[in-house]
């Protein structure tokens, strides 16, 4: 066995390691021999940019965080039109963002293999919809790979790549969550590059790169060709893969659903009386193995995941072709929610005409006991940020007599401000969409209106929304919520943290900077000093109602990096307790703040302070109407540095 | 040649991921095949957290309900929702340390223990505290539960190779401080198993 490294990512040839999907698409994106990655966070893509950025200065390409996505992918996409292999990566709803660049891409076409890694997100673990991305395809002209495990997209990526140079050609790469977040253990097949080409020529052609009508309309031409060139000439492995040709009833089983039904068909005892055809390029889908197999078959399963993509395409293929075998898809398994095991079992025993509520496992009588057992939704972690802005914010409405106000919001860790106690996000549709619809509601309706913002999510798309607000008069407040991170995908830096994506130091953007420049006046609270953000939110309010344009950033580090940088730094943060003698038992810490670290013990007359979940952020002392919460193990004198 | 289910719940934030990595690097030492399907984003901020290992040639990442030969609970609240995955006669080894969630009301402990216990092999440990004892930090609890549970599934020990594997495959997780501690867990774990 070889000695694993540290950096088990660069491990040699030969080595069996433990990669997560996004890991294993990364591993195979440096074997490929990219120079230029880019990306902006999104869940489930996230890990593989990550991983790029830990191995970028030992390898030597050249990976950023990009402000958001449509950014990210024209600069990947520069790099392959100057030579250099590129890989940009995004959740499904970043292509949304992408998208107008994407279909662009696909008529000049690339230099170098290009690939555009979309993880899609089915069963909707992490994301506001599940779109399945394998319809941008079919509406860019752009082919599509999807895996089925982790080992395969490390193989599919490579594949992807050649693919890509082939027909000079951006790929869409389509992983999911189950995919991108299932570790497996992979045998590495290629060591790491010794020669990476990270610069390249920008060669003049105007006639490919000026997207004006008459050129366009040449470019589609050459587009199509390639197109059906693939659908014609790609129908062989890796991308399609025909086991146990031969018998009579087909399945055929597009990215995960594969990996399901061979593991039921083994459960079944029914793996040789079926003809599978395996495929991982759905779009498009190639002809010539799908009439062929088709053609001789009783009746055919299409198993895959969200739509019906690949089922329309053999049922169009053999209609073209006069051939009348009956194809089933649909009808069997789901069109929303993730594929598991269990459904595809069932799916191919109600195909066989066999009773399918019989499986073989018997799951246990779920536990019912009374109170019931609570459901355990996230919640804004101990020392969170955004609680002391929410409670600052909602405080102050009442100081200032803003009635009754309209908190518009967006998507982060915040977005759990929509629960009780809080209700400070009463929107949330997409990034950046909390200021948009501000703008409008404001417009629209008596009340005040305030759009609640990330500091991420500000950059990627806050900025256009609040130009228009002042540009339009709109009469919407912006709050941006600064904790230096964007958190919710994991702490990735961004333009107002101050490092790059491999750690060097750089220029920060201030947000507060932005919003005057754009012609707000802008209050910068730190809302670990409740009383004086409380006082001047109410400023800020009281400015608002005089017909000022106001925002507001509120700015104290995300309390998991707190608490991390703590650690690393070995500083010793203080922790709070209740004092029982004192404390009443009015509840008001407990119902106003929802911290997890605060608990009712079974006795449920006074609350207690888990010190091991403590973070230390004191709002529950400042909340306390009977002083009742004080410091209980003091930290070290300059403890609050590890909030900076 | 059915893959062996193990199941992992608790809370987002106790290391679940972390135990999920220790016995997939143990796998690879022991040369056994290995899928974990994880849970990341959102729910990692204190929400319910579920990681499906599957040991056995196969890519298929789920544990169907009912399907689980082992679970290893690190909360109680969170053992007893997803107790469903356990197959008949399955084994599951319990932190005992009910966490309830915000402004919840919860049943007691004693009753997650009785209603589990009718519903599975049931083996209890308290992982914090003896964690806490063993290496004074109650972030070990994970290697130690996994110790236990070791100690307890022959069939899970064999397909990670025993104890000393797992020991060595810590080496693949840690580094350094951190090593030495988990590698006290796990040891610790493990006794309170065997010496039961
Ligand atoms: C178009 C798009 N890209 C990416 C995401 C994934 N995503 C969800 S929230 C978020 C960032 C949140 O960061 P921030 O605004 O700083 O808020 P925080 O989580 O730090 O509170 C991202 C990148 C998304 N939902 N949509």
């Amino acid at each position: 066995m070889v000695a694993i490294p540290a950096k088990y990512l660069l491990a040699p040839a030969g080595s069996k390691v433990l990669l997560l999907g996004n890991e294993a698409i990364a591993r195979a994106a440096i074997e490929s021999g990219i120079g230029f990655a880019s990306a902006y966070p999104g869940t489930p893509s996230t890990e593989i940019i990550e991983a790029l950025a830990e191995m970028a200065k030992d390898v030597g390409f050249y990976v950023e965080w990009s402000t958001n996505e449509k950014v990210a992918f024209e600069a990947a996409y520069a790099a392959s039109l100057a030579g250099v292999k590129a890989l940009v990566a995004m959740k499904h709803v970043g292509v949304n963002v992408a998208a107008d660049i994407l279909m662009s891409s696909a008529y000049a076409g690339t230099n170098a293999g290009f690939l555009v890694v979309s993880a899609d997100d089915p069963g909707q673990h992490s994301s506001q919809n599940e779109q399945d991305n394998r319809w941008y395809g079919f509406l860019a002209h752009i082919p599509v790979i999807e895996p089925w495990s982790p080992s395969s997209a490390y193989r599919l990526v490579k594949a992807a790549y050649e693919l890509s140079e082939r027909y000079r050609h951006p790929v869409i790469f389509r992983s999911t969550t189950r995919i991108s977040h299932t570790r497996e253990s992979i045998l590495l097949e290629h060591d790491i590059p010794k020669n990476i080409k990270t610069k390249g020529v920008f060669d003049r052609d105007i006639k490919r790169y000026v997207l004006i009508p008459a050129h366009g309309r040449l470019l589609k031409k050459k587009m199509m060709e390639k197109w059906n060139r693939i659908i014609e000439t790609e129908g062989r492995e890796p991308f399609i893969k025909i086991i146990n040709p031969g018998n009579r009833k087909v399945i055929i089983a597009s990215g995960i659903a594969y990996a399901h039904t061979i593991e039921a068909l083994e459960h079944l005892g029914r793996g040789n009386e079926y003809t599978i055809v395996r495929v991982s390029l759905p779009v498009p889908l190639p002809r010539k193995p799908i009439i062929e197999i088709c053609r001789e078959a009783s009746k055919v399963l299409v198993l895959e995941e969200l739509d019906p993509i690949v089922e329309q395409q053999v049922k169009k293929i053999l209609f073209d072709e006069g051939i009348e075998t009956k194809v089933y898809g649909k009808e069997y398994v789901p069109l929303n929610q993730d594929l598991d095991l269990d459904k595809v079992y069932r799916a191919i025993k109600a195909f066989e005409g066999l009773d399918p509520s019989e499986t073989p496992w018997r799951p246990r009588e779920p536990i019912k006991t009374e109170p019931p057992i609570p459901p355990r939704p996230p919640v804004m972690c101990p020392g969170c940020p955004h609680r002391n802005t929410f409670y600052i914010i909602k405080v102050a409405a009442n100081k200032a007599g803003l009635r009754n106000p309209v908190f518009t919001g967006d998507i982060g860790c915040y977005t759990l401000g929509f629960q009780k106690p809080f209700k400070t996000q009463e929107t949330s549709f997409e990034m950046g969409g909390s200021i948009g619809v501000a703008h409008g509601l404001s417009k629209t309706i008596e009340e005040p209106v305030i759009a609640v913002i990330g500091d991420s999510t500000f950059y990627h798309a806050g900025i256009p929304p609040s130009i228009n607000i002042v540009y339009n008069k709109g009469r919407a407040i912006v709050l941006v919520l600064d904790n230096y991170y964007t958190a919710m995908t994991g702490h990735q830096p961004h333009p107002g943290t101050g490092y790059t994506a491999i750690g060097e130091k750089t220029y920060r953007v201030p947000a507060e900077k932005i919003l005057e420049s754009i012609g707000f006046k802008t209050y910068v609270i730190n809302p670990m000093n409740v009383r004086e953000s409380i006082e001047k939110v109410v400023e800020a309010y009281k400015a608002y109602r005089e017909g000022g344009q106001v925002a507001i950033v509120s700015r104290m580090k995300c309390a998991l990096q707190a608490l991390r940088d703590a650690r690393r730094a070995g500083i010793k943060l203080p922790v709070y307790g209740i004092i029982e003698d004192k404390c009443t038992g009015c509840m008001v810490c407990v119902n106003l703040l929802a911290c997890p670290a605060i608990i009712v013990p079974e006795d449920g007359k006074k609350p207690r302070i888990l010190p091991e979940l403590c973070a230390g952020c004191g709002l529950c002392a400042q909340v306390c109407p009977f002083n009742a919460i004080e410091v209980i193990r003091p930290g070290d004198p300059d403890w609050i540095k590890a909030w900076m | 040649m059915t893959r062996y289910n193990v199941l992992l719940v608790g809370v987002g934030g106790q290391g679940l991921l972390t135990l999920g990595s220790i016995i997939g690097n143990a796998a690879i030492e022991n040369n056994v095949h290995v899928t974990i399907a994880e849970t990341h984003g959102l729910s990692q901020r204190g929400g319910s957290l579920i990681v499906h290992v599957r040991l056995g040639e196969g890519s298929s990442p789920l544990i169907p309900r009912g399907a689980a030969d082992l679970i290893i609970g690190l909360e109680a609240l969170e053992t007893a929702r997803y107790i469903e995955y356990a197959r008949e006669n399955a084994l599951v080894v319990m932190n005992e340390f009910l966490w309830p969630p915000p402004l919840a009301k919860t049943p007691s402990l004693n009753t997650i223990i009785d209603e589990a216990g009718k519903r599975a092999r049931l083996y209890i440990i308290n992982a914090n505290k003896e964690a806490e004892r063993a290496t004074g930090l109650v972030v070990t609890a994970n290697t130690l539960i996994l110790g236990y549970a070791i100690g307890v599934d022959k069939d899970f020990a064999k397909l990670l190779g025993g104890i000393d594997v797992v020991e060595k495959a810590l080496a693949r997780v840690f580094r350094g401080k951190a090593l030495g501690l988990n590698k006290k867990a796990l040891r610790r774990g493990y006794e309170l198993a065997v010496s039961q």
